[in-house]
């Protein structure tokens, strides 16, 4: 495939994800420097339309963090609109 | 909080993902065709902007004679999305996002969308019909965008919206229902309506009403909003919101070349457009700006108020108010270009945006957390 000037890009795989929405798109970049502050793997997203109804921005992070993200947010004193554990 | 577990099937293709997507902008992009058409006015086969300056005027909130109908599309889309809405069992009274700044940003926007003459999805349908001011109402549109994400990643908030009554909820799309079904039953006396000009221009009702119900649907379904689809390219190389745009150009651009209405590129001599390039995207640059802080485009606004949310609701009210006052003190342009008043209100625009940014970044920086 190379040689044939065609660039090979890697189907990513779907890992188990914990996904939380906000109340406000704030929220949601406050959630993202936590999660770093922390240590915490993960990324924003757009919020998956079968997650929410709103088009905000969500975290989407490995199924595993979920219970210490959960507590960095209560520290920080962020709350989430909602969070589930799905594929992404 | 309890924890919820959702199976989606793993591998999906992007196609399997934005499909809903895809179609909505076509449907979005045949209803443009089918409704000018019809009857409506030419490019302007769906423009959410130039709908509620005409629901403005046919409300008596301005007197531009030529701009005046109550168009059955706008009462189409929030019927659309409350019915979706219903069945999907998304409908959510909710409210009490600072309303007032929000009505007054709805405002703003409309302004900045009649001095280019269009919203974001009429801008689209302008480029698919060979409108090349609507190119740089695009370029300015995108800037307007980029400079409010700046904002929201400094940690713009207008706070959270918080549960309200159905009631509540069901109360904008219930008005729009009432006026519609008086217009419509012959009792639309009450209501003004242009005997010519763009007012005058329309589709059948019945015609109007279904293409607003489809789009409304499928964009509550979709989540369709051109001011997401470019914050979702910037800011996660997400394509998926902003291919259903492209969709839209394509579509509207292969229909005008199979019904031989396309004239080719051009800046000049285009129907309800002008061509003062500045004006066009300052003024689309309100309108993007603007849009990100609302948290969505005004098809956007209609969706989320036919979802039960009244912060939409006040903010499509601040966008009728906004056609008002453009009408009323002449800020809105004509196909004969942009008016001095129009400048000067596009100026007070963007300093108000940067005021209302800067003190709701900043201001809550100062605040803390919460």
């Amino acid at each position: 495939m190379r040689d044939r000037g065609i660039r090979e890009v890697p189907m990513r795989q779907k890992q188990p994800s914990c996904i939380l929405t906000f109340h406000t798109t704030a929220d949601a970049m406050d959630t993202e420097r936590v999660c770093k502050a922390a240590g915490l793997a993960g990324r924003l997203i757009p919020a998956p339309r079968d997650v929410t109804a709103d088009c905000g921005i969500a975290w989407c992070g490995p199924a595993e963090t979920r219970p210490a993200l959960l507590a960095a947010l209560r520290e920080a004193g962020i709350e989430p609109a909602d969070c589930r554990e799905r594929l992404y | 909080m309890e924890k919820k577990t959702q199976q989606i099937p793993a591998g999906t293709s992007w196609l399997g993902q934005n499909w809903l997507l895809l179609l909505t902008g076509f449907l979005v992009g045949a209803a443009a065709l089918v409704l000018n058409l019809l009857g409506n006015p030419g490019n302007m086969g769906f423009c959410i902007a130039c709908f509620e300056r005409d629901i403005a005027g046919a409300l008596g909130l301005h007197s531009a004679a030529p701009v005046q109908y109550f168009r059955p599309e706008i009462v189409g889309i929030v019927l659309g999305s409350l019915l979706m809405a219903l069945a999907r069992k998304e409908f959510r009274g909710k409210g009490g996002s600072a309303p007032a700044l929000r009505f007054g940003l709805g405002a703003l926007v409309m302004i900045g969308a009649l001095v280019f003459l269009g919203c974001p999805l009429r801008m689209v349908i302008r480029i698919g019909g060979g409108d090349l001011n609507a190119v740089v109402g695009l370029v300015g549109f995108i800037a307007g965008i980029l400079v409010g994400l700046v904002f929201l990643k400094k940690g713009f908030n207008l706070g959270r919206a918080y549960r309200q009554s159905p009631l509540e909820g069901l109360a904008f799309p219930g008005a729009l229902l009432l006026m519609f079904l008086l217009c419509v039953t012959g009792l639309c006396g009450l209501f003004r309506s242009s005997e010519a000009g763009p007012g005058s221009l329309r589709a059948p009702w019945y015609a109007a009403i279904l293409a607003g119900l489809l789009v409304g649907a499928l964009a509550q379904r979709s989540r369709f909003c051109m001011v997401g689809g470019v914050r979702d390219a910037v800011m996660f190389k997400e394509f998926g919101l902003i291919s259903a745009f492209g969709t839209v150009i394509v579509t509207v651009l292969l229909g005008n070349l199979l019904l031989r209405k396309f004239t080719g590129f051009s800046f000049e001599g285009q129907p309800v457009a002008h061509s003062d390039g500045l004006w066009n995207f300052l003024g689309m640059s309100v309108v993007g700006w603007g849009s990100v802080l609302l948290g969505g485009c005004p098809l956007r606004q209609l969706v989320l108020a036919g979802e039960g949310n009244s912060d939409s609701a006040v903010t499509v009210l601040g966008m009728i108010f906004g056609a008002a006052l453009s009408h009323n003190f002449k800020l809105a342009s004509s196909g004969d270009g942009s008016t001095p008043n129009g400048h000067m209100a596009v100026i007070i625009a963007l300093v108000i945006l940067l005021a209302v940014s800067l003190v709701m970044s900043f201001a809550r920086g100062k605040e803390g957390k919460k």
